[in-house]
């Protein structure tokens, strides 16, 4: 069997993008994948599928046909996919399955979102008509809770919470395409609005329009695209529920840990050999926990990582160099597919201002709440140059 | 937010009844479905259980940013409702708060569940249960 590399990327800069339809993002992304690819190459002739990744939030309609109207690649399989706010890792993994399994032989993966065009609906969907079981649960209650019960448990502090986003923050005022481009103190993050106790306006990711691309190919094309692919060394996904009575579930995300464990196993690399990782940092809160899961640290041990400087720029593991989405933002559908354009330019020591210094093996990692469960999906991608 | 889901799980949501699976003991609460959300089993077979209407909070927040439709700040828990009987497991329910101040709330306080309009409907009041810090557990 074939592996799959990644061989090209391309993004336009996150942020209120009002002005720009769907289409326009979607172009935007994918002429600038078009124009990355160090050898060149002949979309319409080399590209054989599409993945599209989009939670559709702007209500632009359900299907793959948007990306072919977008970008004129016609008469090839396009395929939507949803899966919550993992939905950009899941069209990347399933291209990815694809040309290991010989099917497709390059695969363009593109995500999209506008989020700014429905923002009260996705609120007040998620306080509203989920009386059934959520009874008003918002994204930053679901998260919020789970920094309760850490801080009780672990006596994690609410400082330590914050420093996640100062460093994602700081990261991000050096990667060009964040959405936020500001520093922050730990005491701008106390003192900011409260969104929904413990968590504060800095704790919580900005409301982002974006699109994102990345090329995947099998092995034999690959060098006929660049001299520096990189291999997709594992792959692991996983679902899970908020609900399931599992007392741990207060303080992890269980389908984390499921779905690293397994991209562990099939790349071969455990969390030592991760040199640099852009994770899922919708809260602050979120981040933390995920140095748990995915086993960067111990549990109950995440405020003590990012006290010893370990997840920044500098330290021994850079987390979130791209400024995470906490700084760059989160337009659901681009999300994963920027994370791994990121780590994509790292293992090639494209990555500028923020270049983790002779970064070989980069992890890539994604969640999603879905029916009112936290971290109900989970995407984790290892990739090596 | 709709009526008929809503009325779904009213005899649950109104008198606390819950599900027990027979095979891992899990506590379902509002759902009774054929399948066993913690084990799996397939077919489950569940059993009715009364639930007390006294628990214990598992974690919280107090959120501050809501639709218009909702009352803010608006405190919400995570809370072990045991059983009625006392016997075996609890179950884990998320519940909005009756006026509470942040001060009251912590990991372990004990609330109680009291029967409450939830929201309105436009038309109609939602009637449920909401969570209350008793008298005799308020600072």
């Amino acid at each position: 069997m074939t592996d799959a590399h990644v061989v090209g990327s391309g993004i336009v800069d996150f942020g209120e993008k009002y002005e720009w339809s769907f289409d326009d993002l979607l172009e935007g992304a994918y002429l600038d994948l078009v124009e990355s690819v160090d050898h060149g190459i002949n979309p319409t002739a080399d590209i054989d599928a599409i993945w599209y990744g989009t939670l559709d939030i702007a209500n632009e309609g359900s299907s793959g046909a948007a990306v072919a109207h977008a970008t004129g690649l016609f008469e090839k399989p396009a395929t939507q996919i949803v899966n919550a706010c993992a939905t950009g890792s899941d069209a990347f993994r399933n291209a990815v399955q694809a040309v290991k399994a010989g099917d497709i032989e390059v695969a363009l993966v593109i995500g999209a979102e506008k989020m700014l065009d429905s923002t009260e609906g996705l609120i007040g969907g998620a306080a509203l008509e989920r009386l059934w079981r959520g009874r008003g649960v918002t994204m930053p209650a679901f998260f919020g809770m789970r920094a309760t019960r850490h801080m009780e448990q672990y006596d994690t502090t609410r400082e330590q919470i914050a420093e996640v986003s100062v460093k994602n923050h700081e990261n991000g005022t050096k990667y060009p395409h964040a959405h936020q481009q500001f520093e922050c103190s730990v005491d701008d993050v106390m003192e900011s609005a409260t969104v929904s106790y413990p968590l504060n306006l800095y704790d919580c990711c900005p409301v982002t329009d974006g699109a994102c691309a990345v090329l995947v190919t099998n092995d034999e094309r690959s060098r006929e695209f660049t001299d520096a692919p990189v291999r997709v060394a594992g792959y692991g996904f996983s679902t899970d529920s908020f609900m399931r009575g599992d007392d741990l579930a207060l303080t992890n995300f269980p389908a984390s840990r499921q779905a690293s464990s397994m991209a562990y196993e099939r790349s071969g690399y455990g969390p030592d050999d991760v040199d640099v990782a852009e994770v899922h940092d919708c809260f602050s809160i979120t981040e933390l926990i995920t140095y748990e899961d995915l086993g960067f640290c111990e549990q109950g041990e995440a405020g003590a990582f990012i006290d010893e400087g370990i997840p920044h720029l500098d330290g021994e593991k850079p987390v979130n160099p791209s400024g995470g989405l906490l700084s760059k933002g989160h337009p659901i559908g681009a999300t994963g597919v920027a994370q791994i354009a990121e780590i994509f330019e790292q293992l090639r020591g494209d990555a500028g201002d923020v270049q983790v210094p002779d970064a070989e093996v980069g992890l890539q990692h994604n969640i999603g709440i879905g029916r009112n469960a936290t971290g109900a999906v989970s995407c984790v991608n290892v990739l090596e140059r | 937010m709709s009526g008929p889901r809503y009325n779904r799980t009213r005899r649950q949501d109104q008198r606390l009844v819950a599900f027990e699976c027979q095979s891992c003991d899990y506590v379902s609460f509002p759902d009774e479905k054929r399948t066993c959300k913690r084990c799996g089993d397939a077919p489950a077979t569940f059993e009715e259980v009364q639930l007390a209407e006294r628990g214990e909070i598992q974690t919280f927040v107090v959120q501050e940013y809501l639709p218009d439709d909702i009352e803010v700040p608006q405190p919400l828990a995570i809370v072990d409702l045991p059983q009625a009987d006392g016997s075996g497991e609890s179950a884990r329910v998320y519940g909005l708060l009756t006026e509470t101040e942040l001060e009251e709330l912590s990991v372990g306080t004990e609330v109680v569940a009291r029967f409450r309009e939830l929201f309105d409907d436009g038309e109609r009041p939602i009637n449920s249960f909401k969570f209350s810090v008793p008298r005799e557990v308020k600072r």
